[in-house]
């Protein structure tokens, strides 16, 4: 029908426009038809995806014995606020907190501030050993953690030189994160996007290293370090592994350790475990949804670029 | 150097000799590179210190036991022969590469549907991108949590839906294939919003002229995704395999909170039986030499990975 395009009858043209419009509509009721089952599967996804966390709330507000009543109610009468209150008083929640909020932070503005040094030294600077130095820092990305906890933890528990232990002690916890590879790799990736010329024309003009670094490069790399600040932050705020071997006492626990330790304490104490979990998902949604930009451009950062 | 008048002599004065010229520009580098050292130490001190140290460290304790309450003790090769014939590091290796294999395939196939699917259907795609990110904000530890709510076998979600269908209730996390399937599926929906937005932001780096320049050739839809989409993404889908592998291969939180390793091992992973050995049981030899069994399998399937998806470019021509 379409070859025979060219066509001089005016009675040709009418009927290859009548095919035309119909194939046209069919076309468009598939294509809303797809619309529909694409629409429909992302939103079933992104259901999937929050719903969990809701079915928490139910039960954080509510005393135990009552979940096993069936079938279940989910709109609780009147809100139980008993096991909020037993987490912040019985348990050391709090702490918990404050550990995971100091843990996270230094790790992270270390991290930023070592990282984006050293990214502008193998994005920008020549010296001998560069590629082979860069190829060992990627190299170490296959090291798994558990290899590395036994060493650690032998290193940190007799630090050479000082009589008491680095266990429990929160620069013992922070400093051996602070030296991952992936930092170092996007901030490098990051700075050899940026125009040489910049840099060149500084040099030129006889500034010294330090002060193109802070004075032209540190301020354009501005969204590069909230991702990887966020990235960072995230990454440690999660940390179950190492925070569990580095600490024993209940006053230096993270979030994750502690309240994992919670299952121990409060066994079907299903009331009181749900609300733990509301109480550290909470303030984490409500500040991802108001930075929401940066962390979606966080996860993406890492397609960018290989 | 004392100044002439003349041209000549100026033009001596300012002109270094050959020997000058080659010091000045060996001194010039090293001060280049020393400033370029001073940019580095401070993040290549701890690395050193607390990556590349210990890594060679753990290599060298498998041959030793102790160490951690006490100094370690030189053993030789009895760690790897007591490894050797312990069938429950086998069984967590064996639980590792099933769920490593199962989890991989199916976050992966997910994460591209779903990208594909916001890449083409951008309105209104933001709530979904949101939405599907929530769970990766989630400590693995809550991940477990909500899980052992939505297996419970009283009250759990996944129960509640099976009586209302007419079947009877599962005891989830007593059996040994549902309890790996549960940190299966738990593993997958934490980290589904991660891998949709990576393949979503490599999607969107396939430039839309190549795939109209297919169309218009008479490509159609799953062609223009086998000859143009795949090839492109080829790079990012190899960093993906990487990463995913080096990442599932220590799963241990969602496994320390739902199972515990059970039931009877069946949900063992290597990162756990490690843990186990070295901090609970104080059997440090096998937690050392299973650590670097560890090592060993990662870099290995790195290897695998990058031979196998780099080698295409080369039969392909």
């Amino acid at each position: 029908m379409a070859a025979q395009a060219g066509v001089e009858e005016p009675g040709e043209l009418s009927q290859f426009s009548a095919e035309y419009t119909s194939a046209a509509r069919r076309s468009r009721s598939i294509g809303l038809g797809k619309g529909v089952a694409a629409y429909a599967a992302l939103t079933i996804f992104a259901l999937i995806a929050v719903v969990p966390f809701l079915y928490l709330l139910s039960p954080s507000f509510r005393q135990s014995y009552e979940l096993f009543s069936y079938p279940p109610k989910w709109i609780p009468h009147s809100l139980y606020l008993g096991n909020f209150r037993t987490i912040l008083h019985e348990t050391s929640y709090l702490r918990w907190a404050l550990n995971t909020v100091v843990f996270a932070t230094s790790v992270t503005a270390i991290t930023l501030v070592i990282d984006t040094l050293a990214g502008y030294a193998f994005a920008r600077l020549r010296f001998p050993g560069r590629g082979a130095l860069f190829a060992l820092v990627l190299a170490t990305l296959m090291i798994p953690t558990a290899v590395l906890i036994a060493p650690l933890y032998i290193m940190i528990s007799r630090l050479p030189g000082w009589t008491h232990s680095g266990i429990n002690t929160f620069p013992g916890m922070i400093v051996p994160m602070v030296c991952s590879p992936l930092g170092v790799f996007m901030m490098r990736q990051f700075i050899s996007t940026l125009p040489e010329a910049l840099v060149e024309a500084a040099r030129l003009d006889g500034a010294s290293e330090w002060q193109i670094f802070r004075k032209i490069v540190l301020p354009l790399m501005k969204p590069a370090i909230v991702v990887l600040g966020i990235f960072t932050f995230m990454a440690q705020w999660v940390n179950f592994l190492w925070p569990l071997v580095i600490t024993t006492t209940n006053d230096m626990k993270t979030l994750t350790v502690g309240v994992a330790s919670l299952q121990g304490q409060f066994v079907t104490n299903w009331g009181v475990i749900s609300a733990a979990a509301v109480m550290t998902m909470g303030p984490v949604i409500v500040i991802f949804l108001i930075f929401q930009r940066w962390f979606v451009q966080a996860s993406m950062a890492g397609a960018l670029k290989q | 150097m004392t100044s002439t008048v003349s041209p000549e002599g100026a033009w001596d004065e300012l002109t270094l000799s050959e020997a000058e010229y080659r010091r000045a520009g060996a001194r010039y580098r090293h001060r280049r590179s020393a400033r370029a050292y001073l940019f580095l130490l401070p993040y290549v001190i701890p690395f050193l210190a607390f990556l590349v140290v210990p890594a060679f460290w753990s290599i060298w304790l498998s041959f030793n036991q102790g160490g951690i309450l006490d100094s370690a003790k030189y053993v030789g090769l009895a760690n790897w022969r007591s490894i050797a014939s312990d069938t429950e590091l086998t069984g967590a290796i064996k639980n590792t590469g099933i769920y490593a294999i199962e989890a991989i395939a199916l976050v992966f196939t997910l994460a591209l549907v779903l990208a594909m699917l916001l890449n083409r259907y951008r309105k209104g795609s933001n709530v979904f991108k949101l939405a599907l990110y929530v769970p990766l904000l989630a400590p693995a530890v809550l991940v477990g949590l909500i899980w052992q709510f939505l297996t419970n076998f009283d009250f759990g979600f996944i129960n509640l839906i099976l009586n209302a269908l007419g079947f009877s209730r599962l005891n989830i996390l007593g059996s040994g294939t549902l309890a790996l399937l549960t940190i299966v599926l738990a593993e997958v929906w934490r980290g589904l919003g991660f891998w949709t937005l990576y393949f979503l932001a490599s999607l969107q780096n396939v430039p839309e002229e190549l795939l109209d320049a297919a169309r218009v050739d008479g490509a159609r839809g799953l062609q223009r995704f086998r000859r143009v989409t795949i090839p492109l993404l080829r790079p990012m889908l190899l960093f993906a395999v990487v990463i995913a592998i080096i990442a599932n291969f220590q799963v241990f939180d969602t496994v320390y909170v739902l199972t515990q390793g059970g039931p009877y091992e069946s949900t063992s992973t290597i990162v756990w039986f490690i843990w186990k050995r070295l901090f609970q049981f104080q059997e440090t030899g096998q937690g050392y030499a299973a650590a670097v069994v560890l090592l060993a399998i990662i870099l290995v399937l790195t290897a695998i990975s990058f031979w196998i998806l780099g080698a295409r470019r080369r039969r392909r021509v």
